[in-house]
């Protein structure tokens, strides 16, 4: 049985232009993107609330259009916004849930972390893609950048060398792989304001 | 000004107002006001009035204001003022205020709308009606494009925030003629030309500090005192933190800069392409976690997953709550449609030959091409799932469901389905002589439709048609 594309705009419609008094948004951005992403499905009360609140499901709805706009916009970026870059955010696939974790890409795929094993501990290092479209600017800016985790803790914060690097000691006692399946199995890269 | 997702808030709100205004008591003609008084009839009166309401807008919307752009997305005065009344039938708080607000005014003075100043006063409360309405959509589509909460209340105070800045932005301009005040708000006397003015390029440049001596001053100088220094208490808990103010400004003047050369805002009357995409993910994302769910019954139990559902934000300081008008849910008792005879007889059985005949005479009397109702019905898609969960309606009743959810016209509409003379869905007139049935009775079945469909949307029947 298919679904027509005045039926698909009808169900939009009927999910998102309900009236319930009091909505307010239910799951934040972290357990919505791991949903989106297969890493965490939604527990029984959290389907629950998403399903019964629309400004959830919009928020939902904002998120799965923007990743899919990042998919397909990531290898040929448009000029016309080039400076702009509000951050870039990525998941843990499911496929790097093996025990050694050795890099994770953002999902517009202009950043790169990096991990080396360093005695019992591992160095993080934040590669930026050249072919960036804000690339240009950021180096120029010298701006202050950092890496946070789905819990939001800091996991690198500095600025990139001449070679669009920034190299830190990983700053958790876990490794990688377990850190990030503990929080949210995402990563943001964020510019951090003046 | 502008905030990510907000389309109200920039200066031709003023003419969607005004249209507004204009359109509503059109509609009001239409309507039996004395039901207002009385609750139990308010989602009725609210069908009625955004019926009237769209019509009086569409028929208004090839003048030159009405089609003027309302904001710097290039949503038209008109479209505006249209998605605001689609707006209003998902927040019936809002109705049920202006419907209190009406009774209160009949038990001051009675049946005042019948009196040659009705129109001021009704003007005045659908004004308030929708400028609390226009907030109340831009606040929950702040917090859908940038996932942060945002309150009714705080984007009228981002808004103050601009208006303020604006006003001192004149005064900096006139300095020779505001001396004083200028002095006032930048805390020293003037010598010359205040560098301040010439640095203050755009809101976000402008100072917590002046925000707050600007509102000090404006009592001394403009006769009426500040927006932080009224009596009423909406924002004077704001004068005591410069820092609140300050973050506020400069996401107003950060955003200002960063949508100047943006083209769209968060655009949420989307095309079906969207809605496809994104239903994908929806369907997916709740399959996931039903199978998962299911997953933990069977076998033993995964280690327990926390629930990460976000706690209610702090209210505001004074959030103002519309008392809930009382929906009476329509229990009709419709009765659903059973799943198991679904699939079966999708289009209605094709017309007898009187019937056809009957049917082009009314279609004619009406001003459509004769074979209207014919042709619209072999346009519909037989797969559609509407279709099949609307089967026991007519034809005229489902473009009414199309009509009421998404608009008169649409261009995922086939053309047999619209009226030549106005390339739009017939009217809910139309629709209703088409079914030889009367207004009232048109909605009724209508609004039934409509409720059969959320009812089918929520059972997972929904979810397997698209698997």
């Amino acid at each position: 049985m298919n679904s027509t594309p005045i039926d698909d705009k009808l169900h939009q419609r009927l999910l998102l232009a309900r009236a319930v008094p009091g909505d307010r948004l239910m799951l934040g951005d972290d357990t919505l993107q791991a949903a989106l992403a297969g890493t965490r499905a939604l527990t029984p009360n959290e389907r629950a609330a998403l399903q019964q609140s629309p400004l959830t499901l919009r928020r939902f709805r904002h998120l799965a259009l923007q990743r899919h706009a990042a998919s397909q916009s990531a290898p040929a970026p448009t000029a016309a916004n080039d400076a702009l870059w509000p951050g870039s955010g990525g998941m843990l696939r499911a496929a790097s849930s093996s025990a050694v974790l050795d890099e994770l890409i953002t999902d517009d795929r202009y950043w790169t972390l990096h991990f080396l094993p360093n005695d019992d501990s591992w160095q993080v290092v934040l590669t930026l893609a050249p072919n960036a479209p804000f690339a240009a600017r950021l180096l120029r800016e010298q701006a202050m950048l950092r890496v946070v985790d789905g819990g939001g803790a800091i996991i690198l914060q500095g600025r990139l060398d001449a070679d669009g690097e920034c190299e830190r000691a990983w700053p958790f006692d876990t490794a990688p792989a377990s850190h990030f399946h503990l929080y949210g199995a995402s990563f943001a890269v964020e510019p951090v304001a003046p | 000004m502008r905030l990510p997702g907000t389309r109200y808030q920039e200066h031709g709100w003023e003419q969607v107002r005004k249209l507004l205004g204009r359109c509503s008591l059109q509609a009001f003609r239409q309507i039996d006001m004395a039901l207002m008084l009385d609750a139990p009839h308010h989602a009725e009166l609210l069908d009625q009035y955004t019926d009237a309401v769209a019509a009086a807008l569409r028929l208004s919307g090839q003048g030159a204001r009405a089609e003027a752009a309302g904001n710097s997305y290039g949503d038209g005065v008109c479209e505006l003022a249209l998605s605001l009344v689609f707006e209003l039938r998902a927040q019936p708080t809002y109705w049920g205020g202006l419907m209190s607000a009406i009774a209160g005014e009949h038990a001051r003075i009675g049946a005042f709308w019948r009196q040659a100043s009705a129109d001021a006063m009704l003007r005045k409360k659908v004004n308030d009606m929708y400028a609390g309405l226009r907030d109340k959509i831009d606040a929950d589509s702040y917090t859908v494009t940038t996932g942060r909460a945002c309150s009714p209340n705080k984007m009228y105070t981002y808004r103050m925030l601009d208006t303020a800045y604006r006003d001192i932005a004149q005064l900096f301009a006139g300095w020779r003629q505001h001396a004083a005040q200028v002095g006032a708000i930048l805390g020293r006397e003037l010598a010359g030309i205040p560098i301040e003015a010439r640095q203050m390029k755009s809101i976000a440049g402008c100072k917590a500090e002046w925000i707050i001596r600007w509102s000090a001053s404006q009592e001394q100088y403009s006769g009426a005192a500040g927006p932080l220094h009224t009596k009423s208490k909406r924002f004077s808990s704001l004068k005591n933190s410069p820092e609140k103010i300050a973050a506020m400004l400069i996401e107003i003047g950060d955003y200002e800069e960063l949508s100047a050369n943006l083209d769209s805002g968060d655009d949420w009357q989307s095309d079906a392409g969207e809605a496809a995409l994104w239903l994908e993910d929806y369907w997916r994302v709740i399959g996931e976690s039903e199978a998962r769910e299911a997953e933990e019954e069977e076998e033993a139990p995964l280690p327990d997953v926390v629930d990460q559902i976000l706690q209610a934000p702090e209210p505001d300081d004074e959030e103002e709550e519309f008392e809930l008008a009382d929906e009476a849910p329509d229990d009709d008792e419709e009765g659903e449609p059973s799943e198991s005879a679904a699939v079966a007889p999708l289009l209605e059985s094709p017309a007898s030959t009187d019937q056809l005949r009957d049917e082009q005479a009314i279609a004619s009397a009406l001003s459509l091409p004769p074979r209207y109702l014919e042709l619209a019905r072999s346009a519909q898609d037989s797969g559609s799932w509407t279709l099949r969960m609307l089967k026991d309606d007519t034809l005229a009743i489902r473009l009414a469901v199309y009509h009421k959810l998404l608009g008169a016209s649409d261009d995922s509409y086939p053309d047999a389905w619209l009226d030549p003379a106005t390339g739009e869905l017939p009217t809910l007139q139309q629709l209703a002589a088409l079914d030889q049935v009367s207004m009232p009775t048109l909605r009724k079945r209508r609004n039934a439709a409509i409720d059969k469909l959320y009812a089918a949307q929520s059972r997972d029947g929904v979810k397997k048609e698209y698997a």
